[in-house]
């Protein structure tokens, strides 16, 4: 990737660009000093027994699932009825979808089927299956696929739409749909195979939010799917316990795969590829559910450099936010193993791990998830890094108001460039958590980055921001001492050369 | 690391390391007040009532034979306490014999029995003109609710009719009926069940599957609005006609029937009665306390009613809380919760950044006080972007006097930044 295009501006514009980011800081408001995060809401950060203080033990349970009926619903010695429907028949399917008796299959056949509603499914043991889903690009049916269309459909409305248990959707492509293509929430025991959820412009900020979107589910497994130009997340799973994200592929989205406020996720063999951040996995403030002991395994995070689309004025999201060219952010979340992935080429950064008080700094927000901003127990350990990431952060063409963070880390590494930091490295910490640590703590939050492959002549591996301090710094409009904060470590021979959290996650060792 | 970071957040975040909680500001009066007097059509005349359209009589039909040997009303009567054998659900709307007359034939008259009734302030649907009736089966009686939905025996069934006048401003006149929702207390529970009119308006079919209707009307401005009708399917019902219990599972409720809508004046036999009194003097309703005692939600469309605050909280109440409560799936989900007696500010939407409200929605909190432009929550229900605009479904167009009515709340607010 070419070199930071913004060593070339003078330091007079970088003063200018952060102190315009001092300028946004509550301005009007007077602050009211708030209490700090008692130490309660904190503990749980940096234990290295990697457990939750707060919550009692938080391991998987060790359930052998894999897309089996797990939940307390089953189709088994029911009857089990087929309806069959080839396109033109929409209307029919549609009546029949509405009055489904339990454990129904609905075929599909090959071809073009077009909606003006949502397929709306409230029923339990129900299968939809197709004929093939297809290749990307393509929104009308073939002899081998079968598109769903919602080009046309009623507004706001989404492609399936299911709560049942025991739910499963095969070999088709669901395109253009108003709002999600799939979303499936308040279910047990999910499938979605060989699905591919499609809208038809790329970068358009009015496409649907969410490809493939189980949320508040148990029993999830998404399986050689594939997801493009959502403008949000293309492959979500949100609120959910126990899902597996297994050999999909996410291109052409703001977010390729995000795993959110969700218990038990393996996140396996994934191809997220040019997006605008390609895997990540956080909690949001507000949400009842801790996220915790999520495995990312053996995926490849490459090339995520699209421009944020969901990136308008007015935008409340979280992914709008998020520079482009971000491989994976890790944000408010705890046991998280990073293990076999390769990144390369992400133009901001490859990894970072960030603290919710970075996009929510206040922690009464927090007290819905038992105050679960503090990221705590990473393992990154295993991985590839193959270059070409973190020289052009947010693709250089940065935004202090939308996307502020990367303005700022942008702004330090074009000083850093001078110091003979040539990038951000591979990966990067906040350095926020847990709240007001002293600087002497050096990793309080048990990070640990280790056994990785690293390009050749990598200098430094790791930076801790502190976001806090290089934050008030460049805030004052001191660059340089902004710069004077952050901290960059060697891969190896640092409190992060760490052997990862305990007890290990389990989550995915039951799976086969 | 890249993320969300809110724009001033940087420095802040360790520094004080939170801008509480933007202050607060007074505290809500939701609550009935005053009156209003109905504004949505009436319900009629005559015992029967004759919802907004037609003179009674003309009683033809054709299809099925459906007014003359009703497959009585009275299907689900008898049967104590709340067992009895399930409703057969008709194929065709006449089949439940709630009502005399067509459309086509000068009116749908509701047969005795099938009271109508109007809410006080009504949930937006296009602008379509709605009318509804309660039928209670012979021996069985509702009970009184303070709060929640009236408490209906099995073998009730309360329908709602969706209609367009050619115009707004005059709404008896070539008025074209698209659906009839029919809501069924079973023995297991509420069932929703979706009737689409004909093209010669003589009878409505069963349709759960959804159907789209292109619609025109000219509005009270003069100005013609065209658009493709959505008829929600069966299962689409839920979506708004739910609570979840105690498990989390999602069970359906009524919306509207509760008293605090229904306690006020209504046209039955050519006399204006209480219409909860009404009720409780066929023997349809008990435990109905004194008139004093009783919940009025205000017309929110009548200043004289009740104060700017109650009006838009009752608009509020019955245009979203039925999700945005604490027992809907969405309000779980959000957490905002815009049901009336809510009266924490935060979860009502004051400085509160949406969980997931997405992009390009007006702002970064559902509601600033005091400035409604940059409030999610305005900008929603008052968008026509699919994907953006709230409710989540039954609304294409947008309501301009609803809209309007809670820019002028929130721009009422004492003003806080939120930042």
């Amino acid at each position: 990737m070419p070199r930071l295009q913004w060593t070339r501006a003078s330091s007079a514009a970088l003063l200018a660009l952060v102190g315009a980011l001092s300028l946004t800081a509550c301005s009007d408001d007077e602050e009211t000093p708030t209490p700090r995060p008692d130490a309660g809401a904190q503990v749980d950060a940096g234990t290295d027994a990697g457990t939750e203080t707060d919550a009692g033990p938080t391991v998987d349970t060790g359930i052998a699932w894999d897309g089996g009926a797990a939940g307390d619903f089953s189709c088994e010695g029911k009857t089990q009825a087929t309806l069959t429907f080839a396109p033109g028949q929409e209307e029919a399917l549609q009546d029949q979808v509405n009055t489904l008796a339990e454990c129904t299959t609905i075929q599909l056949a090959a071809g073009t089927f077009t909606f003006d509603n949502a397929i709306t499914i409230r029923q339990n043991g129900i299968t939809i299956a197709g004929a093939g889903k297809g290749v990307k690009g393509e929104g009308t049916g073939t002899a081998t696929s079968t598109v769903l269309v919602f080009t046309g459909a009623a507004p706001n409305s989404n492609g399936l739409d299911v709560v049942g248990k025991r739910f499963e959707v095969r070999d088709v492509a669901v395109w253009n749909a108003k709002k999600d293509a799939v979303r499936i929430e308040s279910s047990t025991d999910v499938i979605m195979r060989r699905v591919r959820t499609e809208w038809a412009k790329v970068n358009d900020e009015n496409n649907g939010k969410y490809g493939l979107y189980p949320v508040k589910s148990k029993y999830v497994v998404i399986e050689d799917c594939e997801a493009y130009n959502a403008a949000d997340a293309g492959i979500y799973v949100g609120q959910t316990e126990y899902a597996v994200v297994r050999n999909n592929i996410a291109k052409q989205n703001v977010a390729g795969i995000e795993i959110e406020n969700t218990k038990y996720a393996y996140v396996t063999g994934n191809l997220a590829e040019d997006n605008t951040t390609g895997l990540v996995v956080f909690d949001l403030p507000g949400n009842p559910i801790k996220g915790t002991d999520i495995r990312v395994l053996d995926n490849t995070i490459i090339n995520n450099n699209r421009n944020n689309f969901a990136s308008v004025a007015a935008s409340s999201s979280t992914v709008s936010q998020v520079p482009a060219g971000t491989g994976t952010f890790i944000l408010a979340s705890r046991r998280v193993e990073l293990t076999g992935n390769t990144w390369e080429n992400n133009n901001s950064l490859d990894v970072a791990v960030l603290s919710g008080l970075s996009i929510e700094p206040d922690p009464t927000l927090w007290a819905a998830g038992g105050f679960n901003f503090a990221s705590a127990d990473i393992n990154i350990h295993g991985n590839t890094f193959k270059g070409g990431s973190g020289d052009q952060v947010d693709n250089g063409s940065l935004s202090q108001t939308r996307r502020p963070l990367g303005a700022l880390v942008a702004a330090l590494y074009a000083y850093g460039e001078t110091q003979g930091e040539l990038q951000v490295p591979h990966l990067m910490w906040d350095g926020v958590d847990p709240a007001g640590h002293p600087r002497t703590q050096v990793n309080p939050i048990h990070i640990c980055f280790k056994d990785n492959t690293l390009p050749a002549g990598t200098r430094n591996a790791i930076v801790d921001l502190d976001l806090a301090g290089a934050g008030e710094a460049a805030t004052g409009g001191d660059l340089i001492g902004a710069w004077g904060k952050t901290r960059h470590y060697a891969a190896t021979g640092t409190a992060f050369d760490c052997a990862g959290f305990s007890p290990a996650l389990t989550i995915g060792d039951f799976i086969k | 690391m890249r993320t969300s970071f809110v724009k001033p957040r940087l420095s802040v975040v360790l520094l004080a390391l939170a801008l509480a909680a933007c202050g607060s500001s007074d505290p809500e009066t939701p609550g009935p007040q005053p009156d209003a007097g109905t504004s949505v059509p009436d319900a009629g005349t005559g015992d029967a009532g004759v919802p907004d359209s037609g003179v009674p009589d003309a009683g033809t039909v054709d299809a099925g034979g459906p007014d003359s040997g009703t497959p009585d009303a009275g299907a689900v009567d008898a049967g104590p306490e709340d067992a009895g054998p399930a409703l057969t659900i008709p194929t065709s709307l006449s089949g439940f014999g709630l009502f005399t007359g067509s459309p086509a034939a000068g009116g749908l008259v509701p047969v005795e029995g099938n009271v109508p009734y109007t809410l006080s302030t009504a949930l937006f649907s296009d602008y379509s003109v709605k009318s509804r009736t309660l039928y209670i089966p012979a021996g069985k009686v509702a009970h009184y609710q303070p709060k929640d939905a009236l408490d209906l025996p099995v073998g009730t069934l309360i329908t709602k009719t969706f209609a367009f006048p050619a115009d707004l401003r005059q709404p008896d006149k070539d008025v074209r009926y698209i659906e009839t929702r029919v809501l069924v207390r079973q023995p297991s529970g509420w069932e929703a069940w979706p009737y689409v009119w004909n093209a010669d308006q003589t009878e409505a079919d069963l349709a759960t599957g959804s159907r789209s209707r292109d619609v025109t009307f000219i509005d009270l401005q003069g100005n013609t609005q065209a658009f493709k009708y959505s008829v929600p399917s069966k299962n689409q019902c839920q979506q708004c006609h739910h609570l979840q219990d105690e498990t989390g599972e999602q069970v359906m409720h009524p919306i509207g029937v509760k008293a605090r809508y229904l306690h006020h004046t209504n046209t039955y036999g050519g006399v204006e009665r209480d219409q909860l009194e009404y009720l409780a003097s066929l023997g349809k309703l008990d435990g109905l306390p004194a008139a004093a005692e009783l919940p009025k939600a205000p017309d929110a469309f009548d200043p004289s009613a009740a104060d700017l605050s109650t009006r838009a909280r009752t608009y509020l109440d019955i245009n979203c809380a039925h999700c945005h409560n604490p027992k809907g799936t969405a309000g779980i989900t959000s957490q905002l919760f815009l049901n009336i007696d809510n009266t924490n500010l935060f979860t009502l939407g004051e400085c509160k950044r949406p969980g997931s409200a997405g992009s390009g929605v007006g702002g970064e909190f559902d509601i600033v006080p005091g400035n409604h432009a940059e409030s999610i929550l305005w900008f929603r229900l008052n968008t026509e972007q699919s994907g953006k605009m709230m409710p989540q479904i039954g609304r294409v167009v947008h309501h301009a006097e609803g809209s309007q009515l809670v820019a002028d709340w929130i721009d009422s607010l004492p003003p806080k930044s939120c930042k």
